[in-house]
């Protein structure tokens, strides 16, 4: 009896703490979800200019559109590659700042930072230009002796590999600076007995490093997967999905029929395969956090 | 522990390098923003030979810009106060309080991470349109302020739970209660965290582009990402000289207050993550 009157007591003093918070998130974070997934039961049909309830057909057109398959076979490879390179780099370079061999370290930790409080919008533009036919890159690429540098942007076979490229570079400070911070946790005496001990390098990373941020590589990999999955910006600058469709993704697919061809509810339909897809790495996110 | 001399300098060539590739990108807006179009083609990435004011005094005086640099930091001052004012009773509900419902409140806000931009943009643009407030600057904020609520009312409780319980309850015998508790007592020592959270919906509003765009509709409410994508799209040929320029001063805000925010959000996000 006394505990739950206990539990109760504590309840009537959270909620006034609370109201605000579910507000917001009732009114502007499930509410939307709802009400953004029921938009893919309808369609709009132009030449009857009304919205009609079509059931499950936006989802089952999704199986039957090239270009929707094609979407997705371009965001998994954005995704996994995007994050998987971002994570190599950033755990070389982390590895790297942690050195006490290293000097002006303070200083080379503040540059590391810079591109993550850039806008992505000015990131991809500026990438743009260096990727451009006559621009930074290509007359480098010609002085080492390249007769013909590649058209990053307007080759099929290219154009999704430079927004992906551009994605990395965007990605390395925060990867970076989260390795960094979990590998200041690890005591330094305990590297050092190991290798006092003769252990090789690679039994060091796998017995002392790896165990103690795990945890942080964890969040890292599953926050960064799904806010690789969900970037719009870099696509939508850099290529707008072409040259043809060689660079859509879902996001960017999306959007296209929801806000240029009238079809909000097939682009509702694509959201909803991301959620599914999202779903499955969030739950891994939760049980790390709140672990 | 020794490192050869040879290892060493690699150390450092490597770290130099991972800079200048970190670095040098901005480096070309900078030299672009002082060239004529015709000096941008004729050297693409050197450092410019004669300075020229010519794209700056063209986004000052024939473009929006101003009145969008205005809307970006209208949208962001707002959305950093509001986040603070909603967030921090829940972080700290969470952090005193056991109650029902508190790890699905939990999990929710961590779950929100993975909601389909699409999806929540087509959702809110009913929200909005309900409540007249399209292509307006407090429809932006109120949509900011619940995309940093969840990560801030999460770091918030991080740094509520560092202090002392025995603090309050002392406060409390002396008649103190629960608000002014966390307003004398807890939030004075938790400046830290209120920074973090601050840069955190400064970076997110500062910088967002995909619902600026779709609740945006005209030249005069656009906040900056959308005017430069805008202004990149109008006409066939990107004109660079211009449009470096004006990106430039959008990331110049936002970088002076990062540097000087950084260290709290790092703390912040790496301080859940890692213990």
């Amino acid at each position: 009896m006394r505990s739950n009157d206990g539990a109760l007591k504590e309840e009537r003093l959270a909620f006034p703490f609370l109201v605000p918070a579910l507000v917001v998130l009732c009114g502007i974070s499930l509410y939307p979800l709802i009400q953004g997934i029921t938009r893919m039961f309808y369609t709009y049909r132009a030449l009857a200019q009304q919205t009609v309830f079509v059931g499950f057909q936006n989802v089952e057109l999704l199986f039957q559109d090239p270009l929707f398959l094609r979407a997705f076979s371009n965001t998994l490879v954005w995704t996994i590659t995007s994050v998987g390179m971002q994570f190599v780099l950033s755990y070389w370079l982390a590895t790297m700042l942690n050195s006490r061999f290293l000097r002006f370290r303070r200083m080379f930790r503040g540059i590391a930072l810079v591109p993550w409080a850039l806008p992505p919008v000015v990131v991809s533009l500026m990438w743009r230009y260096i990727f451009l036919n006559g621009g930074p890159l290509n007359t480098i690429l010609h002085s080492l002796g390249m007769a013909h540098p590649p058209n990053w942007l307007t080759d099929p076979h290219l154009a999704l590999w430079t927004c992906i490229i551009t994605n990395i570079w965007m990605g390395i400070p925060f990867v970076t600076v989260m390795i960094l911070a979990g590998l200041q946790t690890i005591n330094k005496d305990i590297v050092d007995a190991a290798a006092i001990d003769g252990a090789s390098y690679i039994q060091t990373q796998v017995n002392i490093i790896v165990p103690s941020i795990k945890k942080v590589v964890l969040i890292i990999l599953t926050l960064e997967t799904i806010w690789t999955f969900n970037m719009f910006d870099i696509v939508f600058i850099l290529t707008k999905g072409g040259p043809g469709n060689a660079s859509l993704t879902l996001p960017l697919y999306a959007y296209e029929n929801a806000f240029m061809y009238y079809q909000a509810g097939y682009g509702a339909a694509i959201g909803l395969l991301i959620l599914l897809c999202l779903l499955v790495v969030v739950v891994f996110y939760i049980r790390e956090v709140l672990r | 522990m020794r490192m050869s001399p040879v290892k060493q300098v690699l150390l450092h060539v490597f770290v130099v390098l991972f800079m200048l590739l970190l670095a040098f990108p901005m480096a070309f807006l900078l030299f672009n923003s002082f060239k004529t179009e015709q000096g941008i083609i004729a050297s693409p990435m050197g450092v410019p030979r004669e300075v020229t004011f010519v794209n700056y005094q063209e986004i000052f005086t024939e473009s929006t810009f101003i009145t969008n640099f205005k809307n970006s930091s209208l949208v962001a001052l707002a959305t950093v106060l509001l986040s603070i004012i909603v967030s921090t009773p829940a972080g700290y509900a969470l952090s005193r309080f056991r109650f029902r419902g508190r790890t699905m409140f939990s999990m929710w806000l961590l779950a929100t991470q993975s909601f389909p931009g699409i999806i929540m943009v087509l959702g809110l643009f009913t929200v909005l349109k309900t409540y007249h407030l399209l292509n307006t600057i407090p429809g932006l904020v109120i949509m900011y302020t619940s995309f940093s609520m969840p990560f801030s009312i999460w770091l918030l409780k991080g740094y509520f739970d560092k202090i002392p319980v025995a603090l309050e309850e002392a406060a409390r015998i002396d008649g103190c209660g629960r608000v002014r508790s966390l307003v004398k007592i807890v939030l004075p020592l938790s400046v830290p965290g209120l920074l973090a959270v601050g840069t955190f919906s400064l970076l997110l509003s500062w910088n967002e582009f995909f619902f600026a765009l779709v609740i945006m509709r005209d030249n005069a409410h656009y906040t900056l990402p959308v005017f430069l994508a805008r202004f990149m799209g109008s006409g066939g040929v990107v004109r660079w000289g211009p449009l470096s320029a004006a990106a430039l001063l959008a990331c110049i805000p936002v970088l002076i207050l990062f540097m000087l925010g950084q260290k709290y959000l790092v703390s912040g996000l790496t301080g859940g993550a890692i213990k």
